[in-house]
């Protein structure tokens, strides 16, 4: 079968992509959705760790469902503030709304 | 062995098409590309043998969490443009320093661990009525409580997406 390793380097791939993404996006709902590639990563670490390491207790995996509930809410309010600021300043690339850089 | 194969026709699939979200270079290429590794993060579930996982992960990502960010670029009208150099920032190159350093410390310190027990051995069955009763008995409070944060978050999405009309 499948080795733990495996899927934790297919998620530390993916997280990194999901960092790339964040840091060198400037569109905000790409940025959002980079952010989403890094959760699931985590979720998939978490899920692997429960189900080889902690088939009893099986916390990683209770884990996981309350990463997806709380990533809906997180898309929900983040979609919301992106098309507040497009409203406003007519884009959603996120260096040019710098009116509070320093 | 035939699960095996398949695995790695997965994760090279699911890899590719990570890397298509974040390289891009169209705003719905980049969607369509996340809901392909979305899916691809659910086959992965299936694989680990925790089928309500994935069958959430379908539900609420490939399904929800897909149709707001395609109504959220809709809405922001990015649809249309789109070329090299747009959508990526003059920040790129350090940002793949980053990430590449960041993805080679991470699988060093994964295959180096010495991790408990067995870990090549095949994944328990993890059945949907022992995480029924692990999320509602151990974790009840932290279910009332997630709940809680969910309806808070959407009212406030609601208020913040509204247009005001004075």
């Amino acid at each position: 079968m499948v080795p733990l390793e495996n899927y934790l380097v297919l998620s530390a791939v993916m997280f990194s992509l999901g960092v790339y993404g964040v840091l060198a996006r400037r569109n905000a709902v790409l940025i959002l959705m980079s952010v989403e590639l890094m959760l699931n990563a985590v979720s998939l670490n978490f899920i692997a760790y429960a189900v080889y390491l902690d088939p009893e207790r099986i916390t990683g995996v209770v884990f996981a469902i309350f990463v997806i509930t709380i990533a809906a809410a997180e898309v929900g309010l983040a979609l919301a503030i992106i098309i507040n600021v497009y409203r406003n300043r007519s884009t959603a690339n996120v260096d040019e709304v710098a009116t509070m850089r320093w | 062995m035939a699960t095996e194969v398949l695995w790695w026709v997965f994760a090279v699939g699911l890899t590719a098409a990570a890397i298509g979200v974040v390289t891009a270079r169209s705003v719905i290429h980049s969607a369509i590309m996340l809901i392909l590794s979305l899916a691809g993060i659910g086959a992965m579930y299936v694989f680990l043998t925790v089928e309500f996982v994935a069958l959430v992960q379908f539900l609420i990502y490939g399904g929800a969490v897909t149709v707001l960010v395609l109504l959220a670029l809709m809405l922001t009208r990015m649809g249309a443009e789109g070329e090299i150099g747009d959508l990526t920032g003059s920040q790129g190159p350090f940002a793949a320093v980053v990430a590449a350093a960041l993805a080679i410390l991470l699988t060093v310190v994964a295959i180096d661990t010495a991790w408990p027990g067995d870990i090549d051995d095949a994944p328990a069955n993890i059945s949907i009525e022992k995480i029924g009763e692990v999320l509602f008995q151990d974790f009840g409070a932290v279910f009332i409580l997630i709940s809680a944060v969910l309806l808070v978050a959407f009212i406030g999405a609601i208020v913040i997406a509204r247009q005001e009309d004075d």
